[in-house]
């Protein structure tokens, strides 16, 4: 392990960290904003500490190995955070550094958990930050970071792989990773001007367009109003965000295929794509009936209802146009079910992903036909190939590590003196990149009142999930520090 | 004809020693001395040591004047470089054995329209004019048992007009009585019968023993009612167990499960098992042992419909044939690669469904051909042929009856053909230009039958 080699690629993320500043810089400076200052000083501290770091410890060879890649991955999205928290403790935003921390995190790993009591009368530039720290941490703060720098050699292979793992299914799209990132990345990109040009058209206001979109195609969540996408109350602009969450939540390697490689069959015929529209299809016309059945609303608006909270908590963005928290106790836990599953893998969603529970669930039917019959061979397919060994025992000890994770953070939660509803969806809706939860932490609510402690597992719940567990709780481990 | 073989593995062996015996030169490229030396004490045969994919080797086998070039070494790989050399010398047909089933996708003929073709290569460009894929031959050929009445191989001539199929002898009724007493519901000639292993002239006083076989010759549409007369028809089999999930084993279980069959393969190598069972789709997949009597009774393979041991292994066939044949599976299917197992496996009463060594080697026959010959197939083994003629009108056989045609004593003329009805000798018919004589002769005889039709 070569401390040196991870500090000194980390100063060259922690500088561009603080040229992203310049967005909300100049949008607060244009705009007459009272954040101004906040943003100079904290772009500022960015730049210099993190040109310093870069400079100070030369590397002289190329590349990184595995260990210093996970290393570097994970304290990338924990000095980012911490950077990033800058402008809103110097704005005054957030009363202490661990909310402005919390914000921070929740902005990068697209949680959208906020703990401003309220949003509206923020400045403009701060919550223009937080929707632009989603957008990076969308696609990954590293996919950006080894498309932007083609320094990493064969070391960008493994940072891609622990930031998003098992997000291709251990299959590069291109010959070199950083192909592969420039093309997700172009997608991503695509994606995103796209949604802000027929947002602008559905009649946005340009500041709300953007903030809509940032915090839309990176499955996050935060927009600059209290009561979310609700607050626009236009039918166009819930259609716009619903689509776009949809394909956002899906693979962007289909994307690929289809854009890139003209094959729409990829994604048409991709069953983790099939189901994953079953899905959103199905727990729609659900809680549509719960809507209209329990809740006595009129067809138009149940489904109005339905669609975009189904879109929303499935694909873990967390934009909500109504108060789900008022819903039938059904309606909740089936919310509560979809914050576990998430979206696909290799999108920009979170949570275990729809393919994971395809995984699982064949191979419990698997396990179920050879309890009767031992001898029987019977392959787990996805889609017609066989999905090795290896990559399934993957997921099931993921599954295992998701839930002991869940219900580890869910007592510790429930110790704070939170009750049970709002302490488990706390941790679910952290643990899953949602944002908003159930109870006290619900659509309408904040997390500012959760105890400092709670604050700090909801923090790593954050990171846990946006790094799928195993490179973050990797580090955990004492074999991981050996020497060798 | 001018025939050289490369590779003198069993398939090999057993076109070499079937050409010789019809009068072709033939020449046998293989690597290993030893073989070539078994080749030489058995075959008259001009034998060349070396690696038949090279220039140089054969070219000292006179590839330029070659009719045919057998490529059948255990190397799909080598096979084509052979045929590819062989044709850019100037030889004439190539024939390549092409086992490997990833390679067929390229090696069909192009499709009519080049817009629904997605293949790259056209065999033409190979070099190759004929695949021959002896597991897929024999896989076809159990396909095609299973979905029968009849648990023993059928010929198709003349566009599956006329049938040669061999009957077993089971019921009490034909039992001892000689082949003059018996009479036929619909017209039909017995060509051969088979009595422990020997081909005997079905004269009119031969007697007729249980555990005979009788090839019959007669039209497709009586062959059925003809065939109650000696053993008790079968329904076709609706549940299936394949015992070996080698290359014969796995392209059968994906033919039968395309046609609606319920298919269980049991396979003893666990990789295999797996392999098998990530290609084929609503196929059950067992590991295990096939001789294990527990593991076949609770695998539910007494209430199946029949059994097809399909290891490379032909003992091991034979006693799982027999072991299924004994839990009470009504067919019992064998795959067996010696000649010489035939009779031992059907005096303890499994069929013999393929042997793919013979498959081969029959379709090799059928480039071979003389005079007006279009089609052929081997029958008990290599004893005797079945062949189609067309009458050309310069043939020496027009104008003149059957039976003064002057044919030789040991052939038997099954049937003609004349404008898609089928005559059934004996007739005074006249054979005139045109008609699909199909005759069955033993193979040293063939020579003397072609004449008659150049």
């Amino acid at each position: 392990m070569r401390i040196k080699v991870v500090l000194h690629y980390l100063g060259l993320l922690i500088a561009s960290i603080g040229l992203t500043m310049l967005l909300p810089l100049l949008w607060s400076f244009f705009n007459n904003g009272t954040d101004t200052s906040a943003f100079v000083i904290s772009m500022a501290i960015s730049l210099g500490s993190g040109l310093l770091l870069w400079r100070l410890l030369p590397v002289k060879e190329r590349g990184m190995n595995r260990r210093e890649a996970i290393v570097l991955v994970v304290s990338s999205y924990v000095a980012a955070s911490l950077f990033g928290a800058l402008p809103y403790t110097i704005s005054g935003a957030v009363p202490g550094f661990l909310d402005a921390y919390f914000e921070a995190m929740s902005g990068y790993t697209t949680t959208g958990a906020t703990v401003f009591t309220s949003i509206e009368t923020q400045a403009e530039g701060i919550l223009l930050w937080r929707s632009l720290t989603q957008w990076l941490g969308g696609m990954g703060i590293i996919m950006l970071f080894v498309a932007l720098f083609p320094i990493l050699g064969i070391g960008a292979a493994h940072l891609a792989e622990a930031e998003m793992p098992g997000g291709q299914q251990g299959e590069k799209l291109t010959a070199r990773i950083r192909d592969t990132a420039k093309a997700l990345l172009l997608i991503y990109f695509g994606m995103t001007i796209t949604e802000f040009i027929l947002l602008c058209i559905a009649g946005l206001p340009i500041f709300d367009a953007m903030t809509v979109t940032l915090s839309t195609t990176s499955i996050g969540g935060f927009t600059a109003t209290n009561l979310s996408i609700g607050a626009y109350n236009s039918l166009f602009v819930e259609v716009i965000v619903i689509f776009f969450m949809i394909a956002a939540g899906v693979n962007f390697g289909l994307y690929y295929f289809l854009i890139f490689k003209r094959q729409p069959m990829r994604l048409l015929k991709n069953s983790e794509f099939k189901l994953y529209i079953t899905l959103i299809i199905v727990v729609i016309l659900i809680l549509n009936l719960d809507l209209i059945i329990n809740m006595k609303l009129p067809f138009g608006e149940a489904l109005r209802y339905s669609s975009f909270q189904t879109a929303s908590i499935l694909t873990t963005t967390g934009f909500t146009t109504a108060d789900f928290n008022a819903w039938t106790d059904f309606a909740k836990s089936l919310l509560l079910i979809l914050m576990i599953i998430g979206a696909s893998a290799g999108s920009t969603g979170g949570a275990l992903k729809v393919i994971r529970l395809l995984v699982l669930a064949k191979y419990t039917y698997r396990r179920i036909l050879l309890a009767f019959n031992p001898r029987a061979v019977i392959p787990l397919k996805i889609g017609g190939s066989v999905m090795p060994e290896g990559i399934t025992s993957r997921i099931i000890g993921l599954a295992i590590l998701y839930f002991v994770t869940l219900v580890g953070c869910f007592l510790i939660m429930s110790g704070l003196g939170l009750d049970n509803i709002t302490a488990l969806s706390s941790v679910v809706a952290s643990l899953g990149n949602v944002g908003p939860g159930l109870g006290m932490v619900g659509p309408a609510e904040n997390y500012a009142f959760i105890p400092p402690l709670g604050k700090g597992v909801l923090i790593f719940c954050m990171l846990a999930g946006r790094l799928e567990l195993f490179t973050l709780l990797m580090l955990f481990t004492p074999a991981f520090w050996r020497w060798r | 004809m001018y025939i050289i073989i490369a590779g003198g593995g069993a398939i090999g062996f057993h076109i070499a020693s079937l050409l010789v015996e019809e009068g072709h030169q033939v020449v046998v490229i293989e690597s290993s001395e030893t073989v070539l030396k078994m080749f030489r004490r058995q075959l008259d045969v001009k034998t060349i040591q070396g690696n038949a994919a090279t220039p140089k080797i054969l070219r000292e086998a006179e590839a330029d004047r070659a009719d045919l070039v057998l490529a059948v070494t255990n190397s799909d790989e080598t096979n084509m470089v052979t045929c590819f050399m062989a044709k850019e010398l100037g030889a004439g047909t190539t024939a390549a054995r092409i086992r490997n089933p990833d390679y067929s996708g390229y090696f069909v003929t192009p499709a009519k329209s080049s817009t629904t073709t997605h293949r790259v290569i056209r065999p033409k460009s190979f070099g190759i004019d004929v695949f021959i894929n002896p597991e897929a031959e024999a896989a076809d050929e159990i396909t095609s048992i299973l979905s029968g009445f009849y648990s023993t191989p059928v010929e198709n001539f003349a566009d599956g007009l006329v049938q040669i199929r061999e009957f077993r002898v089971e019921g009490e009724a034909l039992v001892d009585k000689t082949l003059g007493e018996i009479t036929f519901p619909k017209p039909c000639v017995i060509a051969a019968i088979v009595h422990e292993g020997g081909v005997i002239a079905p004269d009119s006083d031969e007697v007729i023993t249980e555990g005979d076989s009788i090839y019959l010759i007669a039209s497709k549409e009586f062959m059925d009612e003809l065939g109650k007369l000696f053993s008790q028809p079968k329904r076709p089999a609706k549940k299936v167990v394949i015992f070996g999930g080698g290359r014969i084993g796995f392209l059968t279980a994906e033919s039968l499960q395309r046609r609606g069959v319920k298919v269980k393969v049991i396979e003893n190598v666990l990789e295999l098992c797996q392999e098998i069972a990530a290609k084929l789709e609503n196929v059950e997949v067992l590991q295990g042992d096939g001789t294990d009597r527990s593991f076949l009774i609770e695998q539910g393979v007494p209430s199946a419909d029949a059994f097809v041991a399909t290891t490379d292994r032909d003992e091991l066939n034979i006693l799982c044939g027999l072991l299924a044949k004994n839990l009470g599976v009504p067919r019992s299917l064998v795959v067996i690669n010696k000649p010489g197992y035939i009779p031992l496996a059907e005096a303890i009463g499994v069929d013999v469904a393929a042997l793919p060594a013979i498959l081969a080697a029959d379709k090799i026959t059928r480039f071979v051909l003389h005079g007006g010959a279009i089609s052929s197939a081997l029958l008990e083994g290599q004893q005797l042929q079945a062949i189609e003629f067309v009458t050309s009108p310069t043939a020496g056989i027009v104008n003149k009856k059957i039976s003064e045609a002057g044919l030789p004593k040991e052939a038997i003329a099954g049937a003609i053909v004349r404008n898609s009805s089928v005559i059934i000798p004996p007739d005074d018919s006249v054979v005139k230009a045109g008609d699909h004589i199909i005759i069955v002769s033993p193979l040293p005889v063939v020579p003397a039958v072609e004449k008659l039709f150049k």
